[in-house]
C-alpha cells in the first residue's frame, strides 16, 4: 500500500515567545495509507483539528514534516490549490460555513474556484448531491432554511465537489441526534467505499471502532496509542486515564476476559462479542 | 489575526491592578489632558517618566506593551514629517531646495509625535491592567449622574460589555470560516481590490448568519434569568475607593501642579 499523507515529527507552537505561548502538537509522526479509513481520536484540547490544519496546509509546516502524496508541504514552491485539490477537509460544524443562496451555488464554491467550466461543474454538484443523500429538489433550495443535518450534508458535498482523493473530517457526527449521527457515518463509509481515503477525527470510541481501519491516540499534543482498533481498546486503563473510554463492547470482553472466559483479544465489534459469548454457550459452558 | 493583542487585558497583580476602575478611568483621562497641556520639553519629559514608571509596575513587559505601538507606527511617522515641513515658525534650521525646516516645526513635530506615544502608551495601561467587566463597571458608575437626563448609562455600559466579549469569539469565528472556506480553494490574498471584496463574501456572510444567532441565543439566556435593564439592579461587587486610589490621585495632582509651573516659568 502506498502511503498518501506522512507526518514526521511535526511539532506545532501557538504565539511562540509570548505570554500566551502554547504547544498544540509535540513530535507527531503518523501515515496514511491509499484506501484506509484512519480514525484519529482525541480529548478537547489534545491537538487533533491543528493536526488536520495541517494535512490541508491551512497551517504552514518546517519542510520535510508534512508530505501529501510525496509532496512536501512545507516546501515555499508547493502550490497550496493543488493541496487542497487533494485533500477535502471538512471542519467541525461545517454547516457555518454555508454562505449562498442557493445549495447548488454553494456546492459549487469549491469546483468554481478550480476554474473549472461549468459543464464539469454542474456534473460534479449532481454527482456530490447523490453521494451525501440530497434530493435532487434542493437544489435551488436556500442552504439556511434546510435541516441541520442537511446543512451538513451540503457543506460535506461541497467539500467532495472538489474530488479529493483523501477526505478528513473533523468531528462530523457532532451535534448531531443518534439516527443522525448512524445516518452521517454510514454516509462517510459509503464515501470511503467509492475509493476515497478517508481520515476521521472523532472523540468517540464506538463511532472509531464501527469503522475505522486504524486509529491513532492523540493526548496533550503526542501521539499515545496507535494500531488497529483492537490493539488499541486492550489499553482500556490508559484510554480512560486520557479522558477516553473505549467501546461498550471492549468493556465486556476485557470483563469477561478477566474473569478467565475464553473471549478473543481482536473482539471489540458486537457481533464478535457476541459470537465469543455464544460459543463459550454452545460448548455447554459451566458458567450461568 | 489571532496575534492581536493590543489593549487586550492581562491577568495580573500589582498596584495599578488593585486601584479602582473609577479612579483609572478619571486618571487615565487627567494624564491625556495633561500630555495636551504640556508646552515644555521637560513637562512631556515628566509625564513620559511617569508613564513608563506605571508601565513598568504593571510587570507586564514593555516589550510587549511597544508591540501596541507598531500599529500606530505609521500614523506617527506621518503626523511627524507633516508637522516638520509644514510648520513654519522660528528660526530656519535646514533649507533643501523647496524644504525648509524650521525651530519652530521641529518642536511641533516632536510634541505630536510624543503626545500620540503618550496617548496610545497611557490608555494602554488602563486596558492591560483592567478587566473589561471592571472597565465597563467603571464606566456606569460614573455616567450614572447623566442617567437623571435620560443618557442611558446602564444600556450603553451594557453595550460595551457584551462587544468587548465577543471580539475575541468573533475574531476566532472569522479565522474559522477564513480556513474552512480556504479549503474549499477560496483565496483571500490575491486579485485586485474589487477582486478581494468579492473574496470577502464567502466570509462575512456566515459571519454575520452567526453573529445573529449568538446575539439572539445570548438575548433569550439574559431574558431567562429575568433581565430587564438597569433598573432597581444590584451589584455582586461593589466597587469602592480606597486608601491607595488616594494616592494615585495625588500623585496625579502633583503632576499637575508641576506641569502648570514649568509652562508658567517656560522651561525647554
Amino acid at each position: 500500500m502506498a502511503s498518501v499523507i506522512e507526518v514526521r515529527h511535526l511539532t506545532h507552537v501557538y504565539m511562540p515567545n509570548s505570554p500566551f505561548e502554547a504547544k498544540a502538537l509535540d513530535d507527531v509522526s503518523l501515515t496514511v495509507n491509499e484506501g484506509e479509513f484512519i480514525g484519529i481520536i482525541g480529548h478537547t484540547g489534545s491537538g487533533k483539528s491543528t493536526l488536520v490544519s495541517h494535512l490541508n496546509a491551512l497551517e504552514k509546516s518546517e519542510p520535510g514534516t508534512v508530505f501529501v502524496k510525496g509532496t512536501d508541504l512545507g516546501d515555499k514552491d508547493t502550490k497550496l490549490t493543488d493541496v487542497r485539490r487533494e485533500v477535502g477537509l471538512v471542519f467541525q460544524y461545517p454547516e457555518y460555513q454555508l454562505f449562498e443562496e442557493t445549495v447548488e451555488k454553494d456546492i459549487a464554491f469549491g469546483p468554481t474556484n478550480l476554474k473549472l467550466d461549468e459543464k464539469e461543474i454542474k456534473h460534479r454538484v449532481r454527482a456530490a448531491m447523490e453521494l451525501v443523500g440530497l434530493d435532487e429538489s434542493l437544489r435551488d433550495a436556500s442552504p439556511f432554511n434546510l435541516s441541520g443535518g442537511q446543512k451538513r450534508r451540503v457543506a460535506i458535498a461541497g467539500v467532495l465537489a472538489m474530488n479529493p482523493s483523501i477526505l478528513i473530517l473533523d468531528e462530523p457526527a457532532a451535534g448531531l441526534d443518534p439516527a443522525g449521527r448512524r445516518g452521517m457515518l454510514e454516509l462517510i463509509k459509503g464515501i470511503h467505499q467509492s475509493g476515497v481515503t478517508v481520515v476521521m477525527v472523532s472523540h468517540s470510541m464506538d463511532d472509531v471502532g464501527k469503522y475505522c481501519d486504524r486509529l491513532y491516540v492523540l493526548a496533550h499534543g503526542k501521539i499515545a496509542l496507535s494500531g488497529m482498533p483492537a490493539e488499541v481498546f486492550l489499553h482500556g486503563a490508559e484510554l480512560q486515564s486520557m479522558g477516553l473510554d473505549v467501546p461498550e463492547c471492549a468493556k465486556l470482553a476485557a470483563a469477561l476476559r478477566a474473569r478467565g472466559f475464553d473471549v478473543p483479544e481482536d473482539a471489540y465489534r458486537r457481533a464478535d462479542v457476541a459470537a465469543a459469548i455464544l460459543k463459550h454457550f454452545g460448548k455447554g459452558g459451566d458458567a450461568q | 489575526m489571532m496575534n492581536v493583542t493590543i489593549g487586550q487585558y492581562f491577568p495580573g497583580d500589582s498596584f495599578l491592578y488593585r486601584l479602582d476602575p473609577r479612579t483609572k478611568l478619571i486618571l487615565t483621562l487627567a494624564l491625556i489632558i495633561l500630555v495636551f497641556i504640556s508646552k515644555t520639553f521637560t513637562g512631556f519629559a515628566l509625564v513620559f517618566l511617569f508613564v513608563l514608571w506605571c508601565a513598568f509596575s504593571t510587570k507586564i513587559g514593555l516589550k510587549y506593551m511597544l508591540k501596541g505601538l507598531k500599529p500606530l507606527f505609521l500614523i506617527i511617522a506621518l503626523t511627524f514629517v507633516l508637522n516638520l515641513l509644514l510648520m513654519k515658525d522660528g528660526a530656519e534650521l535646514v533649507h533643501w531646495g523647496i524644504l525648509r525646516i524650521t525651530e519652530g516645526g521641529l518642536r511641533t513635530a516632536v510634541f505630536m509625535a510624543v503626545r500620540l506615544i503618550l496617548l496610545v502608551l497611557t490608555s494602554q495601561v488602563l486596558t492591560l491592567t483592567t478587566s473589561p467587566i471592571a472597565l465597563t463597571d467603571g464606566l456606569e458608575t460614573l455616567m450614572r449622574p447623566l442617567s437623571r437626563i435620560g443618557f442611558p448609562a446602564h444600556e450603553i455600559s451594557m453595550m460595551m460589555s457584551i462587544a468587548l466579549r465577543f471580539i475575541p469569539t468573533l475574531m476566532e469565528e472569522t479565522e474559522k470560516i477564513r480556513r474552512a472556506q480556504m479549503a474549499r480553494g477560496a483565496d483571500f490574498e490575491s486579485g485586485n481590490l474589487l477582486q478581494r471584496a468579492k473574496a470577502m463574501v464567502p466570509l462575512l456572510v456566515p459571519l454575520f448568519v452567526s453573529a445573529f444567532r449568538r446575539a439572539d441565543e445570548l438575548a433569550m439566556a439574559m431574558e431567562a434569568r429575568c433581565y430587564r435593564g438597569g433598573e432597581g439592579r444590584t451589584k455582586l461587587k461593589q466597587l469602592q475607593f480606597h486608601r491607595q486610589d488616594a494616592v494615585a490621585a495625588a500623585a496625579v495632582v502633583a503632576m499637575y501642579a508641576i506641569m502648570i509651573a514649568l509652562n508658567a516659568l517656560g522651561v525647554f
